[in-house]
Parts: structure tokens; C-alpha cells; sequence
């Protein structure tokens, strides 16, 4: 024990001689937060929209203001010739397209079903399929106001069943992207600060010689690995917190839960982010193998495979199975839970198993790792 | 990117023989000042030493020689190119090897010759030629192919030795050469200055080790950044030319030289190893003067004799009126 | 010239003694981008969904079976009452739970207006919202079709009928989007790495003031330090391009030598940000953390690559101008998913080289030969 903390008490020390790496470590990923938190969301708004009206009559009119005024299109112009249309799609100028065929108006009045044509870049396919979801709904509406008004009667209309959906939404009754990119970017940052700030610290002596001397103390592989990543759990432990703190402030992140299980999950998930941080410390031979490891195992798979964007249900099985080993995929599901949901530990319980398992499997191995090159 | 030295840069007062002529060179990090207005000059093929302790200014001097570092002011000429002006030139003309002998690890000796030879710009046969010198001259033959990080000190030192002088340079660094090595290897080095000087080029050495300075022709004391004194290892032990040194074991050493201290004879006492260091104010003093009184206070006297200065007799009693002064 | 190739032979020496190097950097973005391409779908499948049946009648049953037969949707559970479903939600075991009423069935039958109640999770909006689109359009279509039953003939559809087109990705496959925007990534990632170790690592053994003390010239030392790493990123390329075209079945609609050229460019900029990194920094660890936290992460977010610039605020639009990955990501989008050409792309490659180049100089100036 007096060992560990010996180790520990150096590393500290070394820590705080390199001034510019504490200060990044303690306060870039709070100020990371205020960016990334302001700067990003999927709400889809002010979707750039070309018109193609070739019937110009107070109905096609009527269908445009609708869709400007529903502030989810942007109207950039009304443009006539195809070819300029695919002109300015292809230079992204524009996201969609409404085209509006001549005799709109007289069919209308008519009561003949006229077809409204809306073109949409597909490029994002996850905001095109929102962005027809929308053009759908306002046609639809439009359609219907234009069904009230020209009416024949109520003797003429069959029984027909008229159901409507109402929606309710649980913990984020606006839909606000931000309540759910919020935390995904906390896991997102307390993960590569956890990494990066172990992951040359083994390597960088082994590198420079010094391991040697380490070795000769008789010290168990174990006590040193702790002891090495005391100073930095605590360092990214503030962080984690200032960053929390932070969204609450500057985002409105509710609370609902309890703060005790909060840290709980953070300490859980930091120590085994550093576990894995050292985990490749030991592994690699030199500091350039050991930073493309740490990047390449945390930055993207943080991102991408953890369910912080894209829904892990979505995945192919395979690919699920690998979300396993994604340690923020189980923070996520903690924090969302506390956070958001405020649940109690019975909802995700078994996310905190899983996080204990990793940590302690990451340990292990880096120790294991540690006593096979010291022997 | 010119070959040719700037004209403006060589000084109409340098002396046609001096390698090395430096006028009040200083240089300043933030409020320390880490050499402050140092003078001397190298002559052509003279082996220089230049010791101190460790954070005397020893390092930053060279590498303001070499080019690695602006002097905030004075200047110098190495191979009569000044240093402040146009550095590259220097580069092209000298030789450096530092502290930590830089090689590459991951290379094997070939290699790094290789590598360096191309820096160098060798043509192919003069390459050729130079890479059998240093082989031999290293005593590398047989370890072409070994890994640098696998050769054992003494051989690492001289293949850095090797890779400075790869393109014969007329004037050579050597910065705190012989750092971790074992005595017989550190023999060998000094043989291969001395086979250097007599080819005529210049070496500039660092060093702390004082016996190595006795190779030396000339030898610069340089403390908290200043020139302490300067001359030939026996110009320097002049210093005592009117004080004698007495040598004396005694079996309590430490007591011994408290005994001394105390001694009107004796001017300062210092330990040299298990022996006792006492330097005379009188040189007519019969030393068995001394030896009585150490027995007079119980203390086993097995000899006592006269002995030469050494140089480190010299440097701790120049560090020691630096210091005071 | 010579000079350059010689630092060029000694880089490769020297990462050749650490093959397991050559292993990552060659392999990693192969797996990567398999592993990562399928990850990043925003398709929304599988919506774990629980039904709660209040009515038991056949119009229920058969709405029910509607969503059952939908593959978005999979029925987790079918609880007995309302009052069970918090802790469906809170578990996160159901996403969306769907209330029928127990007078359902007679409400429909009677031509009477009926509300079904859709509970969603909103802690994952984005798919929240596509998924209550699915639903909500499930139950439209439901609509539509009873109401087609009742009254054959009569044009119940609606006066104003939508016809929506999706330019470029018909399927609307988010792959075929996102997977462009991984390789932009993982080069970014993996070359940005390889360079910004090159010049601080020496600086740690001391062979950097080694190198400043011969004749060699800084632009030659950045050059150097430059090549290798750029055949190297050139294999990647090659590789990435291979999975992505051949293994995912990107539609490239582009020309591949205009994309490979493109490529060739970018690496300029990436290799260009790492040296320049480099060359801030004192320690590997720094370089790491620089690279990582000031470069990597915001070029990641801020680019494009997955949250849409036109949604960032309008003063920090601006700076995204600022990122090289922002204009890679509309070449290599508009090379693959549009099929156009240099003639609309040269402005974001001017930009690229640029940039390159820009960081290339910044790079030669501050890796001085003569400390100050």
C-alpha cells in the first residue's frame, strides 16, 4: 500500500512540473463541452428550398408560404429551368426542391387530386428522411384544409374512421438534441482524456530507460499500475465533474437522479478508460505505436460504436457484439439513466457490472503484461 | 542557399592561425545569465579543454560555437566565420558531438555512417573511404551490422566520434565526450584526439573528469559562466607554485583534516579520496611538522610527503577564489 | 535533393524497427472502416417497441399486427396495463409503447374519431423522431387502407398527394453517406499521428540538435520528415478506397483517379497539421495531447462529418471554414454520392492545398536550426 502511493506521489509530482498538460487536462474538455454542446444538434431547421411554380396562382402561393412559415424551410428562390435546379443542388446551394405543376390551382378547385413533386438531396440520409417527413406532413396538412373548404356535404361522406395519434414524449418532451448529444459528448471526453492521459505513461519510461530502476525496487507489478493512475483518476475525475457541472449550467441538463450513483458511474468508467489507456502502455514498445493504438481504440469507436449518435440496435449483430468492449456504450446507458430518466440502479445495474468486469479485466491484463516483462 | 561564407561575416581583426576566437560572449536566459563575457581563442590543431563544473556554462558555450544557440552578445569566430552572422557556415565547417551521443538507436553502425555521410553531401568515394576510417579507427570491424542501441558504451562513443568527423572537419566539439565509459575506453578517446591534433584540426573539448584535462594543450576553468583561468595544465598548477600540497593518509581521515584546519601552517584542507589534501602557506614547512600534530591528537599518521599539484587541486582552489571573489 | 532522401532512408529504417507499426497503420484502417461502416447507420431498425391493448377487440388486433409485421419495429412486450410501462421506458428495454383503448374497436366501427397514445423515449431524439415518423406513417397507411375498404372509389387519399423524390441515395442508405466521411477520418486520423511523432521524438533523444548542427536545411528536414509517412498514407488510401467501393458497395458515381488526386492532397494537409504539431511541441506526450484535444476533436465535430454545419450557430460557422476535413468531406461526398467533377470542386481543393501548404511553412519556419 505504502508502495502504491509512493508511485503514485512521483507520478503526481511529474505531473504538476508539466503545468500545460494539467491545465489541458483540468479545463479543455469543460471549455469542449461549451462548444461542442452549443455548436452541435440534429434539429433540422432552415432547410434551403428552391420553388418551381409553374402554375403562379394564389393556391401554389398559398402551398410556398406554408412551407416557409413552418420554419423548417429556408426559400432560396424560385428558380423555372431543370438544369439549374440540378445546378444548384450539386453545389449544395439548395436541400430541396418543390415543384408545383400547372393547373394547381384550377384541379384544386375541381376536386381533382393534383401531385405535388418535392425533390430532396439525399446525401444525409438521415436528415432527408426528416426533411420528407416534413414536406409530407405539411402537404398533408394543406390537403386537408383544402378537402375543408371544398367540401360537398356531410350526406355524401361515408363513415370513414378517423384516428388520430397522439404522441408523448418521456425526459425530452421537445425533442431537444441537445439533452441527447449532452451526454454522449461527456462520455465522449472524459474517454479521451482517461486515455490519453495514461496511455504514454508506461511506455514513455520504458522508452527513455527508466523502467530499469523501477524494476529494481521491489515493487509488484499491481501497486505500480495503481499507483500510476491515482494521480491521473483524480485528475480526470474533477474533470469529468466540471464538465457535468458545466452542461447543467450552460445546457439546462436536468438532474433527476441520484449524485451518488452519478459518481459512482464516473469512477467506474474512469478507472477502466485509464485501465485501458495503460493497458496499451504496457503493450507497446514505443510512444508512437502507443498514441496510434490509444487513438485508433477510443476516438472513432468512442464515437461511433458506443451509441452515442448512431442507435446500437440498428448495428448488424456483429457489429454489436463489438459495441461489448466499448466501455462508454454502458456509461452512456448510466448516465442517460440517471441523468435523464432519473432512475434508480435497478434500471441499469447490470451496465455497472459490466463496467466493473471491463475495469477490472483491463487492470489485470496490464499487470499481467507488466510482471511478464519484469520477470 | 549559398556554399561561400559571407565576406562580411569574417572580422578584419581575427589573427590568420586561431580556430577558435571568441571576445566577450555572453548569454542571458530571462535574468540568468549562463556565460557571461567570455574571451579566449583555440589555436589551430590544439587540443582545448574547457572544464567546469556541472551547470558552469560549459554546454551553452559550445553550443553557441556551434551555432545552435544566438549569443545575446560578443561574438565569436569559428574557423573565422562569425557565429552570430551566418551559423550555417559554421555548421558546414565543424564537427559536434554532444552529451548524449546522438545516434540513431534503431540503426545499425552502417547505417548511421551511411545516414550521416549523406548529410554530409560525401561523394561516393570519399564515403567509402571515410567509412573504413571510422570502422577502424572505432574498432567497429565485425559490427557493421550491429544494432546501435546494442552496442556497449565505449563503442557507441567513438562511432559518435566517428559520425562528427565523418567529413574531416578542421574543427572539432566534443561536449562532455566521455560520459559513462569505462576507463580503457576512455584512454582509447584520448588517444584518438590526440591522433586528430596531430593531423592538425582543432578539439574543443568539455569535460568534467580532471585527469582527461592533463591531455589537454591548453585548459579554460570556466565557473558560473566566467573564464576562471586559462593556460597550460602546468601554467595552472603555478597557482601553487609558492604552496606546497601535502599528501597525508591518516587513519581517521575526516578528523584529520580538522586537526589540520585548525593548523596556522596550513592554509585550507580538502579530502582527495581516503587521503588528506593540505595545502602549505609556507613552502619552507617541514610536513613532518604536521604529522605531529596529528599524532598529538591520536590520530595514525601511515605517510605524509609532498606531492605535485593536480588539476584538481587547481579547480577546487580556483572555484573556491571565483566563488569568494 | 540527396540530403532528403537520405533523411528519408533513416525514418524508414527507423520505423521498420518497430514493425508492429507497419501492422497498425496498414490493418487498423482496413478493420476500422469495416467495423465503423457498419456501425454508422442512422437507419433507425428494430425499434424495441411494447404494446398495450386495452381493447383486445379485431380492429386492435389487427392494427397490432400491422406493427408486427413492420420491420422497423420489434414487439418487446405486450404488458397487461398502462401502469406497467415506466419501467419498460426507464429500463430502456422499450423505446416506444403503444396504448390502444378499450373502446378502440367500437369507435372505429361506429366511423367515430379514436386516439391511440404513442409513449416515446426522447432521451435518443434523433431516432425518437424518425421513429414516431415510422409510426405515425404505419398508422396513416393503416388509416388510408380502412378507409379505402369503407368506401371504394371514392378518393380518400387526399386532394394534394405528396410524391417525394430523394435525389442520390434513393434507398436512403446512410451508409453510402456516412461511410465517405469515415475514410476522411480514419486518414486524418492515422497520418496526422504518424507525423506528429516524427520531429518531437527526436527532439526527446537529442538527435534533433544532432541534425541542427549539420548542414542540412530545414525545408530538407520537413521534407524528409515528410515522405515517408506520405507513401504511407498513400497505401492507406488505396486501401480504404478498396473496402469502401468494393466490400461496402459505395456507389461511386465520381471519377477514381479525381478522388485518388483529391486524396493526395488531403494527405498534404494532414501530414502538414501533424509536422506542424510537431514541431509546438516539446514532449511525445504533448504532441499526443495537442494533437488530440486542439486538432482531432474539433476538426471531428465541426467539420460535417455527422452533425450538419448549416445547424451550428451562425458565428461559429466561420471557423469551420477553418478545418481541412470540412472541405475534404464535401470532395470526397460529391466524388462518390453526386458524381461531379473539378469544375464544381476546386474551390474546396484550392482550399485543401492550401491549407497544406500553409501548415507545411509554418512548420519549416518554426522548426528553427538556432534556438533564439
Amino acid at each position: 500500500m505504502r508502495k502504491t502511493l509512493a508511485v503514485a506521489s512521483k507520478e503526481l509530482r511529474q505531473i504538476l512540473r508539466d503545468q500545460r498538460s494539467l491545465l489541458i487536462l483540468l479545463f479543455v474538455p469543460a471549455f469542449f463541452l461549451l462548444l461542442y454542446g452549443y455548436a452541435l444538434n440534429f434539429d433540422i431547421r432552415n432547410v434551403t428550398l428552391a420553388v418551381q411554380d409553374k402554375d403562379r396562382s394564389t393556391k401554389s402561393r398559398e402551398l410556398v408560404s406554408s412551407f416557409v412559415n413552418s420554419g423548417y424551410f429556408s426559400l432560396v428562390g424560385y428558380v423555372d429551368a431543370p438544369a439549374e435546379l440540378d445546378r444548384l443542388v450539386d453545389l449544395g446551394r439548395v436541400r430541396s426542391i418543390l415543384s408545383i405543376p400547372a393547373g394547381f390551382e384550377r384541379d384544386l378547385s375541381m376536386r381533382k387530386p393534383v401531385t405535388v413533386q418535392v425533390i430532396i438531396d439525399g446525401d444525409n440520409a438521415n436528415t432527408a428522411s426528416t426533411v420528407s417527413g416534413y414536406a409530407r406532413t405539411l402537404i398533408n396538412e394543406f390537403s386537408g384544409a383544402q378537402m375543408q373548404l371544398t367540401s360537398p356535404g356531410p350526406a355524401s361522406r361515408p363513415p370513414v374512421p378517423v384516428i388520430s395519434v397522439e404522441p408523448r414524449i418521456w425526459y425530452n418532451p421537445q425533442l431537444r438534441s441537445t439533452l441527447f448529444l449532452v451526454p454522449g459528448l461527456i462520455a465522449y471526453i472524459s474517454m479521451i482524456t482517461a486515455v490519453v492521459s495514461t496511455a504514454l505513461s508506461v511506455v514513455r519510461e520504458k522508452e527513455r530507460g527508466t523502467m530499469e530502476q523501477v524494476r529494481m525496487a521491489p515493487l509488484s507489478p499491481l501497486p505500480y499500475i495503481i499507483g500510476k493512475t491515482m494521480p491521473y483518476l483524480v485528475i480526470s475525475f474533477v474533470s469529468a465533474i466540471l464538465v457535468i457541472l458545466s452542461a447543467m449550467l450552460l445546457f439546462d441538463l436536468p438532474m433527476r437522479g441520484s449524485w451518488l450513483l452519478l459518481c459512482g458511474a464516473i469512477g467506474l468508467f474512469l478507472i477502466g478508460a485509464q485501465a485501458q489507456g495503460l493497458l496499451i502502455s504496457t503493450i507497446a514498445e514505443t510512444q508512437q505505436v502507443a498514441f496510434q493504438v490509444a487513438l485508433l481504440s477510443s476516438l472513432l469507436p468512442t464515437m461511433i460504436l458506443s451509441g452515442f449518435i448512431f442507435p446500437i440496435s440498428s448495428m448488424p449483430i456483429v457489429v454489436q457484439w463489438i459495441t461489448h468492449i466499448v466501455p462508454a456504450r454502458y456509461f452512456l446507458v448510466a448516465l442517460r439513466s440517471i441523468v435523464l430518466k432519473g432512475a434508480d440502479i435497478t434500471a441499469f445495474w447490470q451496465e455497472m457490472v459490466a463496467l466493473a468486469i471491463f475495469a477490472t479485466v483491463a487492470l489485470g491484463l496490464a499487470s499481467l503484461r507488466l510482471s511478464r516483462e519484469w520477470a | 542557399m549559398s556554399d561561400l561564407p559571407l565576406r562580411a561575416a569574417k572580422s578584419a581583426a581575427s589573427e590568420p592561425g586561431l580556430a577558435i576566437d571568441v571576445r566577450g560572449l555572453t548569454r542571458h536566459f530571462g535574468a540568468f545569465v549562463a556565460v557571461d563575457d567570455l574571451s579566449f581563442s583555440v589555436k589551430q590543431g590544439e587540443i582545448f579543454g574547457f572544464l567546469g563544473a556541472n551547470g558552469a556554462g560549459k554546454s551553452t558555450t559550445i553550443r553557441m560555437l556551434c551555432g545552435l544557440l544566438k549569443p545575446t552578445s560578443g561574438t565569436a569566430l569559428v574557423g573565422g566565420i562569425d557565429v552570430s552572422r551566418d551559423p550555417e557556415g559554421v555548421k558546414r565547417t565543424i564537427g559536434y558531438m554532444s552529451q548524449k551521443f546522438s545516434l540513431y538507436e534503431a540503426l545499425t553502425v552502417d547505417q548511421n555512417i551511411e545516414f550521416f555521410g549523406g548529410i554530409y553531401g560525401l561523394s561516393r568515394d570519399r564515403f567509402v573511404e571515410r567509412r573504413k576510417f571510422v570502422r577502424e579507427m572505432a574498432g567497429l570491424q565485425g559490427r557493421e551490422d550491429t544494432l546501435t542501441r546494442d552496442l556497449p558504451g565505449g563503442w557507441r562513443q567513438r562511432l559518435a566520434l566517428g559520425c562528427a568527423i565523418l567529413h574531416e572537419p578542421r574543427i572539432v566539439f566534443l561536449d562532455e565526450p566521455t560520459g559513462g565509459v569505462d576507463p580503457l575506453s576512455r584512454r582509447r578517446f584520448w588517444d584518438l584526439i590526440g591522433d586528430l591534433s596531430r593531423q592538425g584540426v582543432t578539439v574543443l573539448v568539455t569535460t568534467h573528469y580532471l585527469d582527461e584535462a592533463e591531455h589537454c594543450h591548453r585548459i579554460a576553468i570556466i565557473q558560473a559562466g566566467k573564464l576562471a583561468a586559462l593556460g597550460t595544465a602546468t601554467e595552472l598548477k603555478q597557482v601553487f607554485s609558492s604552496r606546497p600540497i601535502v599528501e597525508i593518509h591518516a587513519s581517521q581521515p575526516v578528523q584529520a583534516m580538522s586537526v589540520l584546519d585548525k593548523n596556522p601552517n596550513v592554509e585550507k584542507t580538502s579530502l582527495f579520496g581516503t587521503s588528506v589534501h593540505a595545502v602549505l602557506k609556507d613552502a619552507s614547512l617541514d610536513p613532518s611538522v604536521l604529522a605531529q600534530a596529528l599524532r598529538a591528537e591520536g590520530i595514525e599518521v601511515s605517510s605524509i610527503g609532498a606531492v605535485m599539484p593536480s588539476l584538481e587541486d587547481v579547480f577546487l582552489d580556483v572555484v573556491e577564489r571565483v566563488g569568494a571573489a | 535533393m540527396k540530403r532528403v532522401l537520405h533523411l528519408m532512408k533513416k525514418e524508414l529504417l527507423e520505423l521498420r524497427q518497430d514493425p508492429r507499426l507497419f501492422s497498425i497503420v496498414i490493418l487498423a484502417p482496413i478493420i476500422q472502416l469495416s467495423v465503423l461502416g457498419y456501425a454508422a447507420t442512422t437507419d433507425v431498425k428494430d425499434i424495441p417497441l411494447a404494446i398495450v391493448d386495452a381493447d383486445r377487440s379485431t380492429a386492435s388486433r389487427q392494427l397490432v399486427h400491422r406493427f408486427e409485421g413492420s420491420a422497423n419495429f420489434k414487439i418487446v412486450a405486450m404488458p397487461g396495463s398502462t401502469s406497467d410501462i415506466d419501467s419498460y421506458l426507464d429500463s430502456g428495454k422499450a423505446w416506444m409503447v403503444l396504448s390502444i383503448p378499450p373502446d378502440y374497436g367500437r369507435k372505429v366501427g361506429a366511423g367515430r374519431p379514436t386516439t391511440i397514445q404513442l409513449v416515446a423515449d426522447g432521451t435518443d431524439s434523433n431516432s425518437t423522431g424518425v421513429a414516431l415518423g415510422y409510426a405515425q406513417a404505419l398508422i396513416g397507411g393503416y388509416v388510408q387502407d380502412l378507409a379505402a375498404a369503407a368506401a371504394p372509389g371514392q378518393p380518400v387519399t387526399g386532394l394534394v398527394q405528396p410524391e417525394i423524390q430523394v435525389w442520390f441515395n434513393p434507398r436512403l442508405e446512410s451508409r453510402d453517406f456516412m461511410i465517405p466521411g469515415i475514410v476522411a477520418l480514419l486518414l486524418l486520423v492515422i497520418t496526422t499521428n504518424l507525423s506528429a511523432m516524427a520531429i518531437v521524438r527526436e527532439k526527446e533523444t537529442g538527435t534533433l540538435e544532432q541534425l541542427n548542427v549539420t548542414p542540412l536545411a530545414r525545408w530538407e528536414l520537413i521534407t524528409g520528415k515528410l515522405l515517408p509517412y506520405a507513401f504511407i498514407g498513400i497505401i492507406d488510401v488505396v486501401l480504404v478506397l478498396i473496402v469502401a467501393i468494393y466490400w461496402f458497395e459505395v456507389p461511386m458515381r465520381g471519377s477514381i483517379p479525381l478522388l485518388f488526386g483529391m486524396c493526395l492532397i488531403y494527405l498534404l494537409a494532414t501530414l502538414g497539421l501533424g509536422l506542424f504539431v510537431s514541431t509546438i511541441s516539446q514532449t511525445q506526450q504533448q504532441a499526443m495531447m495537442t494533437s488530440i484535444f486542439f486538432f482531432l476533436t474539433p476538426m471531428i465535430y465541426l467539420s460535417g462529418f455527422i452533425f450538419p454545419i448549416e445547424n451550428m450557430p451562425r458565428w461559429i460557422q466561420p471557423f469551420t471554414y477553418l478545418i481541412p476535413l470540412r472541405y475534404f468531406l464535401v470532395i470526397v461526398r460529391g466524388i462518390f454520392q453526386k458524381g461531379i467533377g473539378l469544375e464544381i470542386l476546386w474551390p474546396q481543393a484550392v482550399a485543401l492545398f492550401a491549407w497544406g501548404l500553409g501548415m507545411l511553412t509554418l512548420a519549416t519556419l518554426r522548426s528553427s536550426k538556432r534556438l533564439g
